[in-house]
Protein backbone atom coordinates (compact mmCIF):
# COMPACT_ATOMS: atom_id res chain seq x y z
CA UNK A 1 0.00 0.00 0.00
CA UNK A 2 1.26 3.47 -0.79
CA UNK A 3 -0.01 6.83 0.38
CA UNK A 4 -2.61 7.08 -2.38
CA UNK A 5 -6.28 6.22 -2.33
CA UNK A 6 -9.23 6.42 -4.69
CA UNK A 7 -11.91 9.06 -4.18
CA UNK A 8 -15.06 7.99 -6.05
CA UNK A 9 -18.19 9.95 -6.89
CA UNK A 10 -21.03 9.09 -9.22
CA UNK A 11 -24.55 10.19 -10.13
CA UNK A 12 -27.26 9.26 -12.59
CA UNK A 13 -29.95 11.33 -14.24
CA UNK A 14 -32.99 9.50 -15.49
CA UNK A 15 -34.27 9.91 -19.01
CA UNK A 16 -36.91 12.63 -18.92
CA UNK A 17 -40.20 11.15 -17.77
CA UNK A 18 -38.76 7.83 -16.56
CA UNK A 19 -39.18 6.64 -12.99
CA UNK A 20 -36.25 4.23 -13.14
CA UNK A 21 -32.74 4.62 -14.38
CA UNK A 22 -31.38 2.26 -17.01
CA UNK A 23 -27.81 2.85 -15.86
CA UNK A 24 -26.32 1.30 -12.76
CA UNK A 25 -23.12 1.91 -10.80
CA UNK A 26 -21.74 -0.62 -8.37
CA UNK A 27 -18.70 -0.06 -6.17
CA UNK A 28 -17.06 -2.93 -4.28
CA UNK A 29 -14.14 -2.51 -1.95
CA UNK A 30 -12.07 -5.25 -0.45
CA UNK A 31 -8.65 -5.30 1.20
CA UNK A 32 -6.44 -4.69 -1.79
CA UNK A 33 -8.74 -3.49 -4.54
CA UNK A 34 -11.63 -1.19 -5.33
CA UNK A 35 -13.84 -2.14 -8.25
CA UNK A 36 -16.23 0.24 -9.96
CA UNK A 37 -18.70 -1.01 -12.53
CA UNK A 38 -20.87 1.27 -14.65
CA UNK A 39 -23.48 -0.59 -16.68
CA UNK A 40 -25.92 0.84 -19.21
CA UNK A 41 -28.89 -1.35 -20.08
CA UNK A 42 -30.54 -1.45 -23.48
CA UNK A 43 -33.38 1.01 -23.84
CA UNK A 44 -34.77 2.74 -20.79
CA UNK A 45 -37.19 2.19 -17.95
CA UNK A 46 -37.77 -1.11 -16.13
CA UNK A 47 -36.08 -3.40 -18.67
CA UNK A 48 -32.93 -1.33 -18.86
CA UNK A 49 -32.89 -1.02 -15.11
CA UNK A 50 -32.99 -4.78 -14.61
CA UNK A 51 -30.35 -5.41 -17.29
CA UNK A 52 -27.92 -2.88 -15.93
CA UNK A 53 -28.44 -3.84 -12.28
CA UNK A 54 -27.88 -7.52 -13.05
CA UNK A 55 -24.81 -6.80 -15.14
CA UNK A 56 -23.21 -4.47 -12.62
CA UNK A 57 -23.95 -6.80 -9.70
CA UNK A 58 -22.66 -9.92 -11.43
CA UNK A 59 -19.48 -8.28 -12.67
CA UNK A 60 -18.63 -6.45 -9.47
CA UNK A 61 -19.19 -9.52 -7.32
CA UNK A 62 -17.19 -11.83 -9.56
CA UNK A 63 -14.32 -9.42 -10.22
CA UNK A 64 -13.96 -8.55 -6.57
CA UNK A 65 -13.63 -12.29 -5.84
CA UNK A 66 -10.67 -12.41 -8.25
CA UNK A 67 -12.48 -14.30 -11.01
CA UNK A 68 -11.02 -14.14 -14.50
CA UNK A 69 -12.42 -11.44 -16.75
CA UNK A 70 -13.39 -13.90 -19.50
CA UNK A 71 -15.36 -15.85 -16.94
CA UNK A 72 -17.24 -12.71 -15.82
CA UNK A 73 -18.13 -11.60 -19.32
CA UNK A 74 -19.28 -15.10 -20.29
CA UNK A 75 -21.46 -15.28 -17.20
CA UNK A 76 -23.03 -11.91 -17.91
CA UNK A 77 -23.76 -12.76 -21.51
CA UNK A 78 -25.31 -16.12 -20.73
CA UNK A 79 -27.34 -14.83 -17.77
CA UNK A 80 -28.96 -11.70 -19.10
CA UNK A 81 -32.62 -12.02 -20.05
CA UNK A 82 -33.30 -11.55 -23.74
CA UNK A 83 -35.43 -8.58 -24.76
CA UNK A 84 -38.63 -9.81 -26.39
CA UNK A 85 -38.89 -6.78 -28.68
CA UNK A 86 -35.33 -6.63 -29.93
CA UNK A 87 -34.33 -10.28 -29.50
CA UNK A 88 -31.04 -9.39 -27.83
CA UNK A 89 -29.69 -9.18 -24.34
CA UNK A 90 -27.55 -6.17 -24.34
CA UNK A 91 -25.89 -4.14 -21.70
CA UNK A 92 -22.74 -2.10 -22.12
CA UNK A 93 -20.34 -1.75 -19.23
CA UNK A 94 -17.16 -0.17 -17.98
CA UNK A 95 -15.04 -1.64 -15.21
CA UNK A 96 -12.34 0.26 -13.37
CA UNK A 97 -10.43 -1.83 -10.91
CA UNK A 98 -7.85 -0.16 -8.71
CA UNK A 99 -5.35 -2.49 -7.10
CA UNK A 100 -3.26 -1.48 -4.08
CA UNK A 101 -3.67 2.17 -5.14
CA UNK A 102 -0.92 1.41 -7.66
CA UNK A 103 -2.58 0.31 -10.85
CA UNK A 104 -5.90 0.79 -12.58
CA UNK A 105 -7.23 -1.91 -14.85
CA UNK A 106 -9.88 -0.62 -17.19
CA UNK A 107 -12.22 -2.95 -19.05
CA UNK A 108 -14.71 -1.48 -21.47
CA UNK A 109 -17.50 -2.83 -23.55
CA UNK A 110 -19.24 -0.36 -25.86
CA UNK A 111 -19.56 2.52 -23.39
CA UNK A 112 -17.86 5.84 -24.25
CA UNK A 113 -14.16 5.37 -23.56
CA UNK A 114 -13.04 6.19 -20.05
CA UNK A 115 -11.38 9.59 -19.88
CA UNK A 116 -8.05 9.88 -18.09
CA UNK A 117 -6.98 13.37 -17.03
CA UNK A 118 -3.42 13.76 -15.82
CA UNK A 119 -1.76 17.09 -14.91
CA UNK A 120 -4.73 18.94 -16.36
CA UNK A 121 -4.70 17.21 -19.75
CA UNK A 122 -6.64 14.40 -21.35
CA UNK A 123 -4.21 11.50 -21.81
CA UNK A 124 -4.39 8.54 -24.17
CA UNK A 125 -3.61 5.22 -22.56
CA UNK A 126 -2.76 1.93 -24.25
CA UNK A 127 -5.75 -0.20 -25.14
CA UNK A 128 -5.74 -3.91 -26.04
CA UNK A 129 -8.63 -5.42 -27.94
CA UNK A 130 -9.90 -8.81 -26.84
CA UNK A 131 -12.59 -11.01 -28.23
CA UNK A 132 -14.76 -12.81 -25.73
CA UNK A 133 -17.82 -14.72 -26.93
CA UNK A 134 -17.91 -12.62 -30.06
CA UNK A 135 -17.81 -9.34 -28.18
CA UNK A 136 -14.99 -6.85 -28.53
CA UNK A 137 -13.70 -5.86 -25.14
CA UNK A 138 -11.09 -3.17 -24.55
CA UNK A 139 -8.60 -3.70 -21.81
CA UNK A 140 -6.01 -1.29 -20.38
CA UNK A 141 -3.62 -1.08 -17.48
CA UNK A 142 -2.54 2.29 -16.17
CA UNK A 143 0.07 2.94 -13.49
CA UNK A 144 -1.49 5.45 -11.10
CA UNK A 145 -0.14 8.85 -10.24
CA UNK A 146 -1.37 11.28 -7.66
CA UNK A 147 -3.98 13.60 -9.16
CA UNK A 148 -5.12 11.20 -11.90
CA UNK A 149 -8.82 11.56 -12.70
CA UNK A 150 -10.75 8.78 -14.44
CA UNK A 151 -14.23 9.47 -15.77
CA UNK A 152 -16.51 6.61 -16.84
CA UNK A 153 -19.73 7.56 -18.62
CA UNK A 154 -22.86 6.11 -20.13
CA UNK A 155 -23.66 7.27 -23.66
CA UNK A 156 -26.23 9.69 -22.24
CA UNK A 157 -23.30 12.00 -21.47
CA UNK A 158 -21.92 12.24 -25.00
CA UNK A 159 -25.39 12.53 -26.48
CA UNK A 160 -26.26 15.51 -24.31
CA UNK A 161 -27.71 18.27 -26.41
CA UNK A 162 -28.17 16.29 -29.64
CA UNK A 163 -30.49 18.25 -31.86
CA UNK A 164 -31.03 20.85 -29.17
CA UNK A 165 -28.06 22.91 -28.04
CA UNK A 166 -25.68 21.06 -30.33
CA UNK A 167 -26.03 19.27 -33.64
CA UNK A 168 -24.14 16.12 -32.81
CA UNK A 169 -24.21 16.17 -29.07
CA UNK A 170 -21.29 16.62 -26.84
CA UNK A 171 -18.39 14.56 -28.05
CA UNK A 172 -15.88 12.83 -25.85
CA UNK A 173 -13.18 15.34 -26.80
CA UNK A 174 -15.47 18.21 -25.76
CA UNK A 175 -15.98 16.61 -22.39
CA UNK A 176 -12.20 16.18 -22.03
CA UNK A 177 -11.74 19.86 -22.83
CA UNK A 178 -14.49 20.86 -20.40
CA UNK A 179 -13.11 18.78 -17.54
CA UNK A 180 -9.39 19.53 -18.06
CA UNK A 181 -9.29 22.81 -16.09
CA UNK A 182 -11.47 21.31 -13.32
CA UNK A 183 -9.21 18.32 -12.82
CA UNK A 184 -6.32 20.33 -11.40
CA UNK A 185 -8.41 21.91 -8.65
CA UNK A 186 -8.98 20.42 -5.21
CA UNK A 187 -12.54 19.43 -6.12
CA UNK A 188 -13.56 15.99 -4.86
CA UNK A 189 -14.61 13.24 -7.25
CA UNK A 190 -18.22 13.87 -6.26
CA UNK A 191 -17.95 17.58 -7.07
CA UNK A 192 -16.17 17.00 -10.40
CA UNK A 193 -18.84 14.49 -11.29
CA UNK A 194 -21.63 16.90 -10.33
CA UNK A 195 -20.08 19.62 -12.52
CA UNK A 196 -20.05 17.25 -15.49
CA UNK A 197 -23.62 16.02 -15.01
CA UNK A 198 -24.96 19.53 -14.44
CA UNK A 199 -23.43 20.55 -17.78
CA UNK A 200 -25.04 17.52 -19.48
CA UNK A 201 -28.36 18.46 -17.93
CA UNK A 202 -27.95 22.04 -19.16
CA UNK A 203 -27.23 20.83 -22.70
CA UNK A 204 -30.31 18.63 -22.54
CA UNK A 205 -32.29 21.71 -21.54
CA UNK A 206 -33.17 20.06 -18.23
CA UNK A 207 -34.86 17.15 -20.00
CA UNK A 208 -32.30 14.37 -20.56
CA UNK A 209 -33.06 12.41 -23.72
CA UNK A 210 -31.37 9.31 -22.31
CA UNK A 211 -30.30 7.92 -18.94
CA UNK A 212 -27.12 9.83 -18.16
CA UNK A 213 -24.53 8.57 -15.71
CA UNK A 214 -20.96 9.50 -14.90
CA UNK A 215 -18.59 8.05 -12.36
CA UNK A 216 -15.42 9.92 -11.45
CA UNK A 217 -12.44 8.34 -9.73
CA UNK A 218 -9.78 10.68 -8.43
CA UNK A 219 -6.45 9.36 -7.17
CA UNK A 220 -5.33 11.36 -4.19
CA UNK A 221 -3.08 11.24 -1.22
CA UNK A 222 -4.45 9.87 2.05
CA UNK A 223 -5.20 12.69 4.49
CA UNK A 224 -5.99 11.90 8.10
CA UNK A 225 -8.24 14.25 10.07
CA UNK A 226 -9.09 14.16 13.79
CA UNK A 227 -12.15 15.64 15.43
CA UNK A 228 -12.63 16.00 19.16
CA UNK A 229 -16.09 16.65 20.55
CA UNK A 230 -17.31 16.66 24.14
CA UNK A 231 -15.48 16.21 27.44
CA UNK A 232 -14.94 12.61 28.65
CA UNK A 233 -17.59 11.10 30.92
CA UNK A 234 -14.98 10.79 33.64
CA UNK A 235 -13.09 14.03 34.13
CA UNK A 236 -9.98 12.07 35.16
CA UNK A 237 -9.83 10.78 31.59
CA UNK A 238 -9.13 14.25 30.13
CA UNK A 239 -5.39 13.80 29.86
CA UNK A 240 -5.64 10.35 28.35
CA UNK A 241 -8.19 11.56 25.78
CA UNK A 242 -6.15 14.66 24.89
CA UNK A 243 -2.85 12.80 24.58
CA UNK A 244 -4.41 10.19 22.28
CA UNK A 245 -6.07 12.91 20.21
CA UNK A 246 -3.02 15.13 19.79
CA UNK A 247 -0.73 12.14 19.14
CA UNK A 248 -2.59 11.46 15.87
CA UNK A 249 -1.11 12.66 12.61
CA UNK A 250 -3.07 15.07 10.39
CA UNK A 251 -5.21 18.06 11.24
CA UNK A 252 -7.04 18.52 14.52
CA UNK A 253 -10.52 19.97 14.96
CA UNK A 254 -11.94 20.71 18.40
CA UNK A 255 -15.71 21.21 18.79
CA UNK A 256 -17.44 22.52 21.88
CA UNK A 257 -16.88 25.22 24.47
CA UNK A 258 -15.92 23.06 27.42
CA UNK A 259 -14.03 20.71 25.15
CA UNK A 260 -11.93 23.52 23.75
CA UNK A 261 -11.04 24.77 27.22
CA UNK A 262 -9.89 21.25 28.15
CA UNK A 263 -7.79 21.09 24.98
CA UNK A 264 -6.38 24.56 25.65
CA UNK A 265 -5.46 23.59 29.19
CA UNK A 266 -3.74 20.45 27.94
CA UNK A 267 -1.73 22.47 25.42
CA UNK A 268 -1.07 25.29 27.89
CA UNK A 269 -2.41 27.90 25.43
CA UNK A 270 -5.36 30.28 25.71
CA UNK A 271 -8.64 29.95 23.76
CA UNK A 272 -9.15 33.12 21.76
CA UNK A 273 -12.76 33.32 20.56
CA UNK A 274 -13.61 35.28 17.48
CA UNK A 275 -16.65 37.58 17.44
CA UNK A 276 -17.18 37.38 13.69
CA UNK A 277 -20.59 35.90 12.81
CA UNK A 278 -20.09 35.06 9.16
CA UNK A 279 -23.27 32.99 9.24
CA UNK A 280 -25.87 34.32 11.70
CA UNK A 281 -27.07 30.80 12.52
CA UNK A 282 -23.70 29.41 13.46
CA UNK A 283 -21.72 30.48 16.54
CA UNK A 284 -18.29 32.00 15.88
CA UNK A 285 -15.09 29.98 15.86
CA UNK A 286 -12.05 30.41 18.07
CA UNK A 287 -8.32 29.78 17.88
CA UNK A 288 -5.98 27.76 20.05
CA UNK A 289 -2.34 27.57 19.05
CA UNK A 290 -1.69 23.98 17.94
CA UNK A 291 -5.29 23.25 16.89
CA UNK A 292 -6.32 23.69 13.26
CA UNK A 293 -9.93 24.65 13.94
CA UNK A 294 -11.90 25.38 17.10
CA UNK A 295 -15.69 25.68 16.94
CA UNK A 296 -18.76 25.58 19.11
CA UNK A 297 -20.21 22.08 19.54
CA UNK A 298 -23.70 20.79 18.93
CA UNK A 299 -25.23 23.63 16.86
CA UNK A 300 -22.25 23.73 14.51
CA UNK A 301 -22.16 19.94 14.17
CA UNK A 302 -25.86 19.69 13.41
CA UNK A 303 -25.26 22.05 10.47
CA UNK A 304 -22.34 19.90 9.34
CA UNK A 305 -24.68 16.90 9.40
CA UNK A 306 -27.22 18.77 7.25
CA UNK A 307 -24.47 19.58 4.72
CA UNK A 308 -23.33 15.94 4.74
CA UNK A 309 -26.81 14.61 4.06
CA UNK A 310 -27.28 17.14 1.28
CA UNK A 311 -23.87 16.27 -0.22
CA UNK A 312 -24.95 12.65 -0.50
CA UNK A 313 -28.27 13.65 -2.05
CA UNK A 314 -28.17 16.39 -4.71
CA UNK A 315 -25.25 18.47 -3.36
CA UNK A 316 -27.40 21.61 -3.56
CA UNK A 317 -25.84 23.35 -0.55
CA UNK A 318 -22.33 22.95 -1.97
CA UNK A 319 -21.88 26.62 -2.84
CA UNK A 320 -22.93 27.56 0.70
CA UNK A 321 -20.40 25.47 2.61
CA UNK A 322 -17.56 25.27 0.13
CA UNK A 323 -16.82 28.99 0.42
CA UNK A 324 -18.23 29.71 3.89
CA UNK A 325 -15.93 30.88 6.65
CA UNK A 326 -18.20 29.90 9.55
CA UNK A 327 -17.40 26.93 11.78
CA UNK A 328 -19.79 24.46 10.14
CA UNK A 329 -18.64 25.26 6.60
CA UNK A 330 -15.00 24.96 7.57
CA UNK A 331 -15.58 21.58 9.24
CA UNK A 332 -17.46 20.45 6.12
CA UNK A 333 -14.57 21.54 3.88
CA UNK A 334 -12.06 19.65 6.05
CA UNK A 335 -14.13 16.48 6.45
CA UNK A 336 -15.81 16.15 3.05
CA UNK A 337 -13.11 17.53 0.76
CA UNK A 338 -9.73 17.29 2.43
CA UNK A 339 -9.91 14.18 4.63
CA UNK A 340 -9.74 10.54 3.62
CA UNK A 341 -9.37 8.98 7.07
CA UNK A 342 -11.32 10.49 9.94
CA UNK A 343 -10.92 9.78 13.64
CA UNK A 344 -13.67 10.98 15.95
CA UNK A 345 -12.87 11.36 19.63
CA UNK A 346 -16.22 11.67 21.35
CA UNK A 347 -16.60 12.48 25.02
CA UNK A 348 -19.71 11.20 26.73
CA UNK A 349 -19.97 13.78 29.50
CA UNK A 350 -23.44 15.21 29.95
CA UNK A 351 -23.47 18.99 29.90
CA UNK A 352 -25.84 19.93 32.77
CA UNK A 353 -26.55 23.25 31.08
CA UNK A 354 -27.98 21.46 28.04
CA UNK A 355 -30.39 19.26 29.99
CA UNK A 356 -32.90 22.05 29.97
CA UNK A 357 -36.22 21.21 28.32
CA UNK A 358 -36.36 24.76 26.95
CA UNK A 359 -33.30 24.16 24.81
CA UNK A 360 -33.40 22.21 21.55
CA UNK A 361 -30.11 20.49 22.35
CA UNK A 362 -29.35 17.63 24.70
CA UNK A 363 -27.06 14.69 25.23
CA UNK A 364 -28.89 12.16 23.07
CA UNK A 365 -29.02 14.62 20.16
CA UNK A 366 -25.27 15.07 20.39
CA UNK A 367 -24.61 11.32 20.26
CA UNK A 368 -27.04 10.91 17.38
CA UNK A 369 -25.33 13.65 15.37
CA UNK A 370 -21.99 11.86 15.68
CA UNK A 371 -23.47 8.50 14.65
CA UNK A 372 -25.28 9.94 11.64
CA UNK A 373 -22.32 12.02 10.55
CA UNK A 374 -19.99 9.01 10.74
CA UNK A 375 -22.46 7.05 8.61
CA UNK A 376 -22.63 9.83 6.01
CA UNK A 377 -18.84 10.08 5.85
CA UNK A 378 -18.57 6.34 5.29
CA UNK A 379 -21.00 6.68 2.42
CA UNK A 380 -18.68 9.33 0.99
CA UNK A 381 -16.00 6.63 0.94
CA UNK A 382 -14.03 7.84 3.96
CA UNK A 383 -12.49 5.52 6.51
CA UNK A 384 -14.09 6.53 9.79
CA UNK A 385 -13.17 5.50 13.31
CA UNK A 386 -15.15 6.64 16.35
CA UNK A 387 -13.68 6.32 19.86
CA UNK A 388 -15.75 7.10 22.93
CA UNK A 389 -14.41 8.37 26.24
CA UNK B 1 -12.90 48.08 30.24
CA UNK B 2 -13.40 44.61 28.85
CA UNK B 3 -16.87 43.27 28.10
CA UNK B 4 -17.00 39.54 27.33
CA UNK B 5 -20.09 37.95 25.81
CA UNK B 6 -20.63 34.19 25.95
CA UNK B 7 -21.02 32.65 22.49
CA UNK B 8 -21.41 29.06 23.69
CA UNK B 9 -24.21 26.81 22.41
CA UNK B 10 -26.77 27.74 25.01
CA UNK B 11 -26.18 31.50 24.91
CA UNK B 12 -26.07 31.40 21.14
CA UNK B 13 -29.59 29.98 21.15
CA UNK B 14 -30.66 32.68 23.57
CA UNK B 15 -29.44 35.39 21.22
CA UNK B 16 -25.80 36.17 21.96
CA UNK B 17 -25.31 37.29 18.37
CA UNK B 18 -27.91 40.05 18.73
CA UNK B 19 -26.38 41.08 22.06
CA UNK B 20 -22.93 41.32 20.45
CA UNK B 21 -24.33 43.30 17.53
CA UNK B 22 -26.24 45.72 19.76
CA UNK B 23 -23.27 46.34 22.05
CA UNK B 24 -20.95 46.70 19.10
CA UNK B 25 -23.21 49.30 17.48
CA UNK B 26 -23.65 51.22 20.75
CA UNK B 27 -19.91 51.28 21.41
CA UNK B 28 -19.32 52.76 17.97
CA UNK B 29 -22.20 55.20 18.34
CA UNK B 30 -20.70 56.54 21.55
CA UNK B 31 -17.19 56.50 20.06
CA UNK B 32 -15.89 54.21 22.79
CA UNK B 33 -14.04 51.81 20.51
CA UNK B 34 -10.68 52.39 22.18
CA UNK B 35 -12.06 52.36 25.72
CA UNK B 36 -14.38 49.38 25.72
CA UNK B 37 -13.01 46.11 24.43
CA UNK B 38 -15.69 43.69 23.26
CA UNK B 39 -14.71 40.01 23.29
CA UNK B 40 -16.30 36.60 23.02
CA UNK B 41 -15.84 33.48 25.09
CA UNK B 42 -17.10 29.93 24.96
CA UNK B 43 -19.33 28.65 27.77
CA UNK B 44 -18.93 30.38 31.12
CA UNK B 45 -20.72 27.54 32.89
CA UNK B 46 -23.68 29.71 33.76
CA UNK B 47 -26.07 28.78 30.98
CA UNK B 48 -29.26 29.07 33.05
CA UNK B 49 -28.87 32.85 33.18
CA UNK B 50 -27.75 33.38 29.60
CA UNK B 51 -26.88 35.37 27.65
CA UNK B 52 -23.92 35.61 30.02
CA UNK B 53 -21.93 38.83 29.86
CA UNK B 54 -18.88 39.63 31.97
CA UNK B 55 -17.88 43.24 32.58
CA UNK B 56 -14.31 43.00 33.82
CA UNK B 57 -14.79 40.49 36.67
CA UNK B 58 -18.52 40.87 37.21
CA UNK B 59 -21.22 38.60 35.71
CA UNK B 60 -24.47 39.88 34.18
CA UNK B 61 -27.41 38.25 32.50
CA UNK B 62 -28.43 40.06 29.33
CA UNK B 63 -30.98 39.34 26.61
CA UNK B 64 -31.25 40.91 23.15
CA UNK B 65 -34.09 43.07 24.56
CA UNK B 66 -32.13 44.29 27.57
CA UNK B 67 -28.80 44.81 25.79
CA UNK B 68 -29.33 48.56 25.32
CA UNK B 69 -30.46 48.96 28.93
CA UNK B 70 -27.38 47.03 30.09
CA UNK B 71 -25.14 49.32 28.08
CA UNK B 72 -26.79 52.46 29.43
CA UNK B 73 -26.80 51.37 33.09
CA UNK B 74 -23.75 49.15 33.45
CA UNK B 75 -21.25 50.38 30.89
CA UNK B 76 -21.76 54.11 30.25
CA UNK B 77 -21.91 55.24 33.91
CA UNK B 78 -18.89 53.18 34.93
CA UNK B 79 -16.54 54.64 32.35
Amino acid sequence: MNKLCADIGWRSMNKWGEELCGDHVEIVENDSATTVVLADGLGSGVKANILSTLTAKIISTMISQDMELEECVKTVISTLPVCAVRGVAYCTFTIIRITNSEEAEIIQYDNPQVILLRDGHGVDYPVTEMNIEGKTILRSRVKLREGDVFIAMSDGCIHAGVGMELNFGWERKDIVEFMEPMSVTDFTAKTLNTILLDECNRLYGGQPGDDTTACTVRIRERKPMNLLMGPPADRDDCNRMMSLFFAKGGKHIVCGGTTSSIAAEYLGKPVVPDLEFSDPEIPPTATIEGVDLVTEGVITMSHVLTYAQDYLADNALYTKWSYGQDGASRIAQLLFEEATDINFFVGRAINPAHQNPALPINFSIKMRIVDQLAECLEKMGKKVKVSYF
Amino acid sequence: MKVTVCIGSSCHLKGSRQVVETLHALIEEHQLTGRVELAGTFCMGNCQSGVCVRRDGELFSVTPETARHFFETEILPVL
